[in-house]
């Protein structure tokens, strides 16, 4: 039987069954798939199993008691997807983060979450629901008949090595080198910032947490052997927020430099609120002085630039230095 | 317990599946099968073509899922074990079935997916809503779902959620809203009164899409530019799925393309930037890349590539280039 249609007619067997079905009743249901009295018969029925899990049917083992014979089944309230109860306002949230993510093009989990707005659509009408269906269907065909981009591809790849903890080896172009490294990593979260995706981990080539910027990862494969077995644990003090959250002058790439920066006024809040929440703010006659801690001092130096004639680096010496530097040699192409 | 098995009356008999080359994963097929029987009961006699649209597959691919369903429950089960699918005309119609008339709850992935959206979007029902998608997990992949949650991490939220909340439940209701917004271009707030169609992400900014009634067209706001959010009791109709799709592909357009010639050391990363559009790769391994943000955001964009970046042309955008570094230089002329 193929298997899609054994793990079909199991769930349909187990759906229907008003007592658990003990494991002699499901051999003789599935004579050619779960035969015999091995091992091998019952590994291949806990395999199935699992992946009923992964299709959100949970199968369970019930020991038998008075009332009950021992076997296999599934609780209905386990398996049907219930009403979420939620006002339409919230449903409302849902729908349009979840279109939002889809339209974007990259999104971890980007099948999944095309599933259950599927899924949430049909268990619940609200403004929003019928142009998120249509979002999810639009992504499940378009994964097949297109060759997604990297990054689309990497996102794919990491989710599933996040979700089971394997290791991924990986090519990168850093910012900061012109050659390519490999490394392995133990892939602990993927997060967003400014559109963009990166991969935090732990990097087994710096024995340290580091984060990638997905379009800069070259090639990626995943630890293949032992698919259901996590090659490591999380750190426990990790927080991916807290990665998140930094800017980019604080990637851990020298130590410690405290610098500041020059605004003219009015600064416009956006402005201000570019250097983040950890700077230190003085009023000075006709400017804002904004000190910040840099542990990426060409991340802030790019950050200054692109805010054009109102901004300049005051110190350190060394980085004012550079950005004059940069600026004289775009000076000189003009010509 | 069901009535007897009825064999489809106006289709020939089901074509045997074919073998053929094996598909990429039959769990993906089980995917949709577990939410075509649940949608073609709820909705009795729809069409094969709307069946497969939601179904993210072919017309075909379907027709190959009814009779994959037909094959479901055949001996050793009874004849009335399973499902009574039959396609009449262009129409598919499933009756007496009991098992699957519901969808399966979210996986841990597909509710972790929804839930790392809609905290990244952010609104005062967002606890609500991620506690519901939780509570729609079987109970005993809830704890993976907490783990995978903490795995993926969209982004902090735009706005406060009272404005997010606010916005949420007029674009629920289809309610008009009265927006104190801060424009960029005039540097000053102004009073919108806006129908709120929908939520947008766009180089890495939240957008809210609606129609501006004083200027009678759609337009798009910068949510995180939105400084209060009154409802208002005006209702709206909103656009259809297809408009508000269009929509979420809105461009910043402003006249013609700016043109940026990109370092080689800079160009991998720089062309993986959200908006921006390759032209042609140099033969040093450099690139020229387009932008239509308007040449303030293109001279942003190659002075934040730390002087490995110049705008080349048109020439307007080119002039406002140089004429910002050359400003921004004199800056440093004094150490």
């Amino acid at each position: 039987m193929h298997k899609d249609q054994r793990l079909l007619d199991l769930a349909a067997l187990l759906l229907k069954a008003a007592e658990p079905v003990s494991w002699r009743e499901i051999q003789e249901q599935f004579p050619e798939d779960y035969a015999g009295k091995g091992e091998a018969a019952i590994r291949k029925f806990e395999r199935d199993k699992a992946d009923l899990l992964e299709l959100g049917i949970p199968v369970r083992y019930a020991a038998g008691d008075e009332d009950l014979p021992a076997g296999y089944l599934i609780d209905k309230d386990e398996f049907y997807l219930p009403d979420l109860k939620l006002p339409p306002e919230d449903l409302a949230l849902l729908y349009v983060a979840g279109s939002a993510a889809l339209a974007q093009g990259t999104f971890p989990y980007a099948r999944d979450l095309a599933q259950a707005l599927n899924k949430l659509s049909f268990a619940a009408s609200a403004p929003g629901a019928s142009e998120s269906a249509a979002q999810a269907a639009r992504r499940l065909s378009a994964a097949e008949t297109e060759a997604p981009p990297a990054v689309v591809r990497w996102l794919e790849e990491l989710s599933r090595a996040i979700a089971h903890k394997k290791r991924v080896h990986l090519r990168y172009r850093g910012a900061e080198r012109p050659e390519d490294t490999e490394r392995e990593v133990d892939p602990y979260g993927l997060f967003q910032n400014g559109g963009a995706w990166y991969l935090t981990g732990w990097c087994h080539l710096r024995e340290d947490i580091r984060t990638f910027h997905l379009s800069r990862i070259v090639s990626l494969s995943v630890n293949s052997a032992t698919p259901r077995t996590p090659d490591f644990d999380v750190r426990g003090d990790f927080s991916l927020a807290e990665v998140a959250a930094r800017e980019p002058w604080e990637f851990r790439v020298h130590a410690p430099v405290r610098c500041r920066v020059l605004l003219d006024t009015p600064v416009s809040d956006e402005v201000l609120a570019s250097f983040g929440p950890r700077k230190k703010v003085r009023e000075e006659e006709g400017a804002l002085e904004v000190e910040v801690e840099a542990t990426n001092s060409e991340g802030l130096l790019r950050h200054v630039l692109s805010l054009g004639p109102a901004a300049e680096i005051r110190s350190p010496r060394a980085l004012r230095e550079r950005a004059r530097q940069v600026l004289a040699e775009l000076v000189e192409g003009l010509s | 317990m069901t009535g007897p098995r009825r064999r489809p009356p106006a289709r020939p008999a089901a074509a045997p599946v074919d073998p053929g080359p094996p598909r990429p994963d039959p769990r993906d097929r089980l995917r949709r099968v577990l939410f075509l029987v649940p949608y073609a009961v709820r909705h009795p006699g729809c069409t094969v073509k709307d069946l497969a649209r939601r179904c993210a597959c072919t017309e075909k691919e379907l027709l190959e899922d009814l009779d994959f369903l037909l094959n479901v429950g055949s001996p050793p089960f009874g004849p009335d074990d399973f499902l009574d699918v039959y396609v009449e005309g262009d129409r598919v119609h499933v009756a007496l079935h009991q098992s699957f008339s519901r969808p399966p709850r979210f996986t841990e992935s597909e509710a972790a997916a929804l839930a790392a959206a809609a905290e990244g979007l952010g609104g005062e029902g967002r606890e609500r809503a991620v506690k519901a998608l939780r509570d729609s997990v079987p109970k005993d992949r809830r704890a993976s779902f907490d783990e995978l949650s903490r795995r993926i991490y969209a982004g902090a939220p735009p706005a406060p959620d009272s404005v997010l909340g606010r916005l949420q439940r007029a674009m629920a209701d289809r309610r008009a809203v009265r927006l104190a917004y801060h424009s960029a271009s005039r540097d000053a707030e102004t009073d919108r009164v806006v129908h709120p169609y929908t939520l947008a992400q766009r180089f890495g900014h939240w957008y809210l899409y609606g129609h501006d009634e004083e200027r009678g067209k759609p337009l798009a706001f910068r949510v995180d530019r939105i400084r209060g959010c009154q409802p208002l009791s005006q209702r709206f109709e909103p656009p259809g799925e297809a408009e508000l799709s269009r929509m979420r592909l809105f461009s910043e357009t402003s006249g013609e393309p700016a043109s940026i010639r990109i370092a080689p050391g800079a160009t991998a990363w720089a062309i993986a930037r959200p908006g921006i559009r390759p032209v042609r790769r140099e033969e040093d391994g450099g690139a020229v890349v387009e932008v239509t943000a308007g040449e303030e955001w293109a001279t942003r964009f190659a002075l934040s590539l730390g002087g490995q970046a110049e705008v080349v042309g048109p020439p307007a955008a080119r002039r406002h280039f140089a004429e910002r570094v050359r400003r921004t230089l004199a800056r440093y002329r004094t150490t």
